[in-house]
This record gives C-alpha cells, sequence and structure tokens, in this order.
C-alpha cells in the first residue's frame, strides 16, 4: 500500500499521499548511528523542515511517549520497549493519516507491550488517526480495533470474513477485553479461524 | 590498590619490561652478550637520543610519515570509492572483483620493486605500496559491507520520505564510515608497512632505507633503535585512530 511492493494484480485506491501514511515495523528499524531525537526528526526534515524546528517537534513527540530526557541516548542504549516508543514517535511525527502496523507490538514482553499499546490507543484516539494492523493475536485484534478481517492463510490469501466490533471509545485495551461484547466476538473469530487452519492442514 | 587489582595490569606489565631491561643491561654489561648481535639497552638509547640530537632523523620521519599517510588517505579514498561502486553497480563488481580478489591473495609487498622500476627510487614507488596495501583492504570492507546494509533501514528510510540522497546521507555513508572505521588501524599498519617496505628497496630517505643502511654496515645497535621508533610511531597514531574510532562510533 505504501509502494515498497507493487500489488500482483488490482490495484490501491487512497486519497493519501505517501506521506500522510506511517507505518510501524515489527522490527524497530532506527537508524543505529542517530540519536532519539534525530531519529524522531528524520522523516520531518526529508519533507523541507527546517533541522532547528524538526528537532524541537522531535522532542515533543518523545515527550508524549514518556521519553523525556532520552533523546540523546542512541538506539543501542535504549530498551525494546524504548525503542518501540522512538519508532512511534518517528511515525507520529509525520502527522499521518493512516498508520499501517505489523505486528509492531510482537518482540515486547508483555507489560511493557500493554503500556506501549496503551498509550499508541490513547494517542490514535486524541489524534484521530486510522490504522491498519496485521496482528496474529486475537485478543489485540478485537480489543484494539473497530473492524476486524480475517485473512486466510498464505500464499494468496484473501479477506474471508469480516466482524465490527462494537466497544465503544475512548477505549482502554485491557478493560475492552471484559466487554460483554468481548467474549462472544472471540469465539466466532476463534472458530472461524480454527477452520481456516484445519481446511489447509486437510489440504496438505 | 593491591598487586592483584586487575585495573592496574598496566603497572605489573611495565614492571616486567623494566625487569627485562635491567637483566639485559646487565648480561651486556658482563660480557653474556655479543653486541654486535644484541646492543645494551643503554647504547640503543643512546643511538637513538643521536639521531634526535643532531637533526639528522627528521628528512627520514619525514620521508616515512608522507609515504604513509599519502597512501593511506589515497588507499581509503580509492578503496571507497570503488568499494561504492562496485557494490551499487554488478557490472563493475564483474570486473573489479576478480582483480582485487587477485591482489588481496598476494602477498602486495612482492608489487615493491615493480613499482621501483615504474615510479623511480623517490616517494612516489613508496606512496604506491602503501596505496595498494590499503586500498585493496578498504575495498573489500566496503564491498562487502554495502551489500550487507540492513535491508529494514533502506525501506526505514524511504517510507519516511526519504529520496536516493538521503539513503546514501543517512544509510549507506554511516555503514560505510563504520566499516572503513573499524578497519582503520590495520590500514594504519598496512601503510607504514608498505612505506618501509618499500623504503627498504630502494630509496634516499626514511626509515626504512636507515634500516637497509643499518643492516648493509652490521650497525644492531642503529637497528634496535630504528624498531623502537617505528614501534613507537605507529603505536602513537594506533592511539590517535582508537580515539577518532571511539568517537565516531560511540553509537556503538
Amino acid at each position: 500500500m505504501i509502494g515498497l511492493q507493487q500489488p500482483l494484480s488490482g490495484t490501491v485506491e487512497t486519497e493519501l499521499a505517501p506521506a500522510q501514511i506511517g507505518i510501524l515495523f515489527q522490527d524497530d528499524a532506527l537508524l543505529p548511528w542517530k540519536t532519539a531525537r534525530d531519529n524522531v526528526a528524520l522523516g520531518l526534515t526529508f519533507h523541507g523542515v527546517e533541522r532547528g524546528k524538526a528537532l524541537a517537534e522531535a522532542e515533543a513527540w518523545l515527550e508524549r511517549l514518556n521519553l523525556a530526557g532520552f533523546g540523546d541516548r542512541f538506539p543501542r542504549h535504549l530498551s525494546g520497549g524504548q525503542r518501540k516508543r522512538v519508532a512511534l514517535a518517528q511515525v507520529l511525527a509525520m502527522r499521518p493519516k493512516l498508520i499501517l502496523m505489523d505486528e509492531p507490538f510482537a518482540s515486547l514482553d508483555a507489560i511493557v507491550g500493554a503500556r506501549v499499546v496503551r498509550d499508541v490507543v490513547a494517542l490514535v484516539e486524541r489524534e484521530g488517526i486510522s490504522v491498519l494492523l496485521v496482528t496474529h493475536d486475537l485478543e489485540e485484534a478485537l480489543s484494539l480495533s473497530d473492524e476486524v478481517y480475517l485473512l486466510s492463510q498464505g500464499p494468496r490469501a484473501h479477506i474471508t470474513q469480516h466482524y465490527q466490533v462494537p466497544i465503544p471509545r475512548p477505549r482502554d485495551p485491557v478493560l475492552s477485553r471484559t466487554h460483554p461484547a468481548f467474549a462472544p466476538l472471540y469465539e466466532r473469530l476463534w472458530a472461524d479461524l480454527s477452520r481456516e487452519v484445519d481446511h489447509r492442514v486437510e489440504a496438505a | 590498590m593491591t598487586l592483584r587489582d586487575p585495573r592496574h595490569a598496566w603497572m605489573r606489565q611495565l614492571a616486567a619490561f623494566a625487569i627485562l631491561l635491567a637483566v639485559w643491561e646487565a648480561a651486556s654489561r658482563a660480557g653474556l652478550l655479543n653486541p654486535l648481535y644484541v646492543p645494551s639497552p643503554g647504547k640503543v638509547a643512546a643511538v637513538l637520543v643521536d639521531l634526535f640530537a643532531d637533526g639528522g632523523i627528521w628528512p627520514h620521519l619525514d620521508a616515512t610519515f608522507t609515504a604513509a599517510l599519502g597512501g593511506l588517505a589515497l588507499g581509503i579514498a580509492v578503496g571507497v570509492v570503488l568499494g561504492v561502486i562496485a557494490a551499487l553497480v554488478p557490472f563493475i563488481a564483474e570486473l573489479l572483483e576478480p582483480v582485487m580478489s587477485v591482489l588481496n591473495a598476494i602477498p602486495r609487498v612482492v608489487l615493491a620493486p615493480l613499482f621501483v622500476i615504474w615510479l623511480g627510487i623517490g616517494l612516489a614507488s613508496k606512496i604506491a605500496l602503501s596505496f595498494i596495501l590499503v586500498a585493496v583492504l578498504i575495498f573489500f570492507t566496503v564491498f562487502t559491507g554495502i551489500r550487507q546494509v540492513d535491508r529494514k533501514l533502506v525501506e526505514r528510510v524511504i517510507t519516511l520520505g526519504g529520496d536516493r540522497w538521503a539513503l546514501v546521507r543517512h544509510v549507506y555513508l554511516p555503514s560505510v564510515a563504520a566499516w572503513v572505521l573499524g578497519n582503520l588501524k590495520i590500514a594504519v599498519g598496512f601503510a607504514f608497512t608498505g612505506a618501509c617496505v618499500g623504503e627498504f628497496v630502494a630509496a634516499t630517505r626514511g626509515l626504512g632505507y636507515l634500516l637497509s643502511f643499518a643492516q648493509s654496515t652490521f650497525n644492531a645497535a642503529l637497528m634496535f633503535a630504528l624498531i623502537l621508533l617505528i614501534l613507537v610511531v605507529v603505536l602513537l597514531i594506533f592511539g590517535i585512530a582508537g580515539r577518532l574510532e571511539k568517537y565516531l562510533l560511540r553509537w556503538n
């Protein structure tokens, strides 16, 4: 969707310019030779923001993500959760309308992950950013999303199911798991996914 | 402070060295060592002091330094440029890699006499030898380095809106700098090897030339003094290179 790979068939329709789409990868992929602040400012300077201003803005984003005082650190000297936050600040600083996330929280341990997720949800809800999240974690999918699409197993993955998640916003990603709508949806999603996987096992 | 404190290893090393020198000096004075082969430390020191006292050493130091540093600078510059081009243009890599592999496989100092024929016994032949030693090393460092640049970093910069120039500036150049700096000490060693061997083969000036002069006159004391001098000079540059590496690679 962002243009790193060309679609094999079909087209991508969007009103958004590439600059309005941010990507959060599974790995944080920060430039190891740049400080946290320089990493966050990078995208801004690519789009013509003057360096001093970009750095100030980067600092503000770091503060918003609870990383005040870590701006001068190199990625190597940050923990996994901190690096994830820096990567997030890097994306958010671009003020995207849409963020694509590919299992961004998979590499974090449970508690750190939960905190980062909570902060991401809060920021995304406040800034009105859309998120397209790819995940293997059913609970993550349901607790964070408004809509869930189930993809068949690849290659040639395609959408097989679509679910609406009626949990109101603003959400707390942990508490929303106790919402009455959560359990039945989880059951359905799990059943459909199991069938999908069984299917494949039989075919093989 | 205790004798076993690991932080004071340098003190123990220094003490051991002092004892070795003392034993050596004592053995020389007792007539146990033939001064023709192994001169006493005191004699070596005296020769060294003489070299500096009459100022005769400076043109030689100057020649060796110029050759080594000239070869180092040229070697790094050409090695980086060729390495980058070869890594980015497969056609060039096809042509360059076999040549570089051959140059890498042979002991490159065998080219010294050839350079003397081509470039004369002056500075140029020494710079050339120093250059070829360094350039091949740096070429392979950069060439293999660039091909191992983290794909994820490249994609990251592209998705943030970076163009080709941004990729070069923020991803490729820092990577290349890291690999070159990681090999800087080896390159410095190679550069001085090239300069000294070049002077050894045919020259009118330089530490290598003085060494070959000491050999032809069977002057062991001068040889020891020169070896010591080269050792100190190279260690000094190693120190500078180490500092530079530590500062520029502080993110690592």
